[in-house]
């Protein structure tokens, strides 16, 4: 469904961010990619969307634009658009008329459980609504492909739970096919059929490729003290903490500069 | 919106009233001199006798004609020429400096050349309301769509927005709050450019009157004068909060 091949990408005249980035995706596949902050997971994610362009590599699509969702860090919704016409911004996008388009984002409220909420602006929801609201406005879309870019960071743990439970739900009902940045490792093992270590940058590149060796359905607390999720969550670690280690002691090393 | 503590109007007509009544009985006996600070009293009448006699009618008419008709072309003129610098580069290098220039005088002085140009009818008196608008109302707009949250843009453009929807969706909504914001400010400038204008020279309106008051040394006049533009003015404030508030609703309710 999405490939990447060789990908480098620098800001400017700064040193690359990326570069030599290879990474698939199949179809039906949940992908996370984790790695440490500022290394270049959120850049990999522009980049397929078109709206950051690669120095180098390739990206072959092989859905259409219109069949791929991203669900934003922040919700990134419209303050002055009430929430059903935000949840009704993208089908509108694609031509369908004001009314079918309303009713339909409707039924998309009603799925998130937002019954009602059609009306209010998103000033008055909650963290959590809003993230609801959003991901009725990728739903919506009946994408086939999701990209999502640390879509729970901002909330608190309980609504984070409650909403990633809802969201494995949707993702397996609709069979959608996933890549999802993250820092949460845990998280990404919960959800992923395979996680992806972005190594640190500048010119972080891919470090590992992790299989989740759990099956489908998911429950997600159950499967948090299961013996292969702990395994492998241990394994994650002591790679991510390879990777931020020589970071750490570079920081550790100014502070005794500055004493 | 910070909540006003109670029975506030109470206590503000309560001081008002306090102050006048103090300022009415200091002139009735003979602390002031009527001549400088006639009591309000005198004032109210004088404001009185000008609408019943109907004198004051023509005045208000070419004032307000000056003022609104400035204050139209202006916001117009400024939400075109902004948003269009905002999205022709090349444009908005020209225009930068010229609106600079023009922001950087306090631009009342150019009211002698609008006369000179346009004459002392109505037309150089829009000049001036339209002159004070547009600079101010042009800085909104330009500043406002370049200041447009980008991650809105993105997030229209990821949905497969196009140009136009980016521009109902994003950038219309987004200057339209910043115009609100400026819009008490460029009713009262338009007013003082309308007034200003009569001031320095016209055959009517509030202005001319003020001209004519302080020529004949008539302070009672020159108060009601004022207090009139004052009233005006805040009852065009009154109504441009409420179209604020009805545009702005998602920020308010």
């Amino acid at each position: 469904m999405l490939q990447i091949r060789n990908l480098s990408l620098a800001y400017g005249k700064a040193e690359p961010v990326l570069e030599g980035v290879d990474l698939d995706l199949e179809p039906g596949r949940f992908v996370s990619l984790i790695g440490p902050s500022g290394c270049g997971k959120s850049t990999i994610l522009r980049v397929v969307t078109g709206l950051q362009k690669p120095d180098t590599g390739r990206v072959s699509l092989k859905v259409d634009h219109k069949e791929i969702a991203f669900l934003f860090q922040d919700d990134a919704l419209l303050p002055w658009r009430s929430v059903r016409d935000n949840v009704a911004l993208g089908l509108r996008a694609r031509g369908m008329s004001r009314q079918e388009a309303r009713t339909e984002s409707d039924k998309w409220l009603d799925s998130v459980g937002l019954t009602g909420f059609g009306d209010r602006w998103p000033r008055q929801l909650s963290g959590g609504q809003r993230k609801r609201v959003a991901i009725a406005q990728c739903l919506a879309l009946r994408p086939k492909l999701l990209l999502m870019d640390e879509p729970f960071a901002s909330l608190d743990a309980i609504v984070r739970h409650y909403l990633t439970e809802d969201l494995l739900h949707w993702v397996e009902r609709e069979h959608l096919t996933v890549l999802m940045v993250t820092h949460d490792l845990e998280e990404a093992i919960a959800l992923s059929d395979e996680v992806i270590l972005l190594g640190s940058g500048p010119r972080a590149h891919i470090k590992g490729r992790f299989e989740v060796p759990l099956e489908r359905p998911r429950m997600l607390l159950e499967n948090r003290s299961d013996p292969r999720f702990v395994k492998l969550a241990k394994q994650l670690w002591s790679a991510l903490s390879d990777e931020v280690a020589p970071l750490m002691s570079r920081r550790s090393n100014l502070k005794a500069v500055n004493q | 919106m910070k909540s006003r503590l109670p029975g506030i109007y109470l206590r503000r007509t309560i001081a008002l009233t306090v102050f006048l009544g103090l300022w009415e009985l200091s002139a009735r006996a003979g602390y002031i001199d009527p001549f400088y600070m006639p009591a309000p009293s005198a004032i109210g009448f004088l404001l009185w006798d000008q609408f019943a006699s109907g004198n004051i009618w023509p005045h208000l008419h070419a004032t307000f004609g000056a003022a609104l008709l400035g204050l139209a072309l202006g916001l117009l003129t400024g939400i075109i020429i902004g948003f269009m610098a905002a999205l022709m580069p090349y444009l908005a290098e020209l225009l930068e400096p010229v609106m600079a220039m023009l922001n950087a005088i306090p631009r009342v002085i150019l009211a002698p050349l609008f006369i000179i140009w346009l004459g002392i009818d109505l037309s150089s008196k829009v000049a001036l309301s339209f002159i004070l608008v547009v600079v101010l109302t042009f800085f909104a707009v330009y500043n406002g769509i370049r200041d447009v949250d980008q991650r809105l843009v993105e997030r229209v453009i990821t949905l497969g927005g196009n140009r136009w929807m980016l521009l109902r969706d994003v950038y219309v909504p987004s200057v339209v709050s910043w115009v609100m914001g400026n819009l008490k400010v460029a009713v009262g400038f338009a007013f003082t450019g309308a007034v200003v204008g009569e001031f320095v020279a016209s055959s009517r309106g509030l202005g001319y009157l003020l001209s004519y008051a302080q020529s004949t040394y008539n302070a009672a006049l020159t108060m009601a004068l004022i207090t009139l533009i004052m009233v005006f003015v805040m009852f065009l404030f009154t109504i441009a909060g409420m179209l604020e508030r009805y545009l702005l609703r998602w920020k308010y309710r």
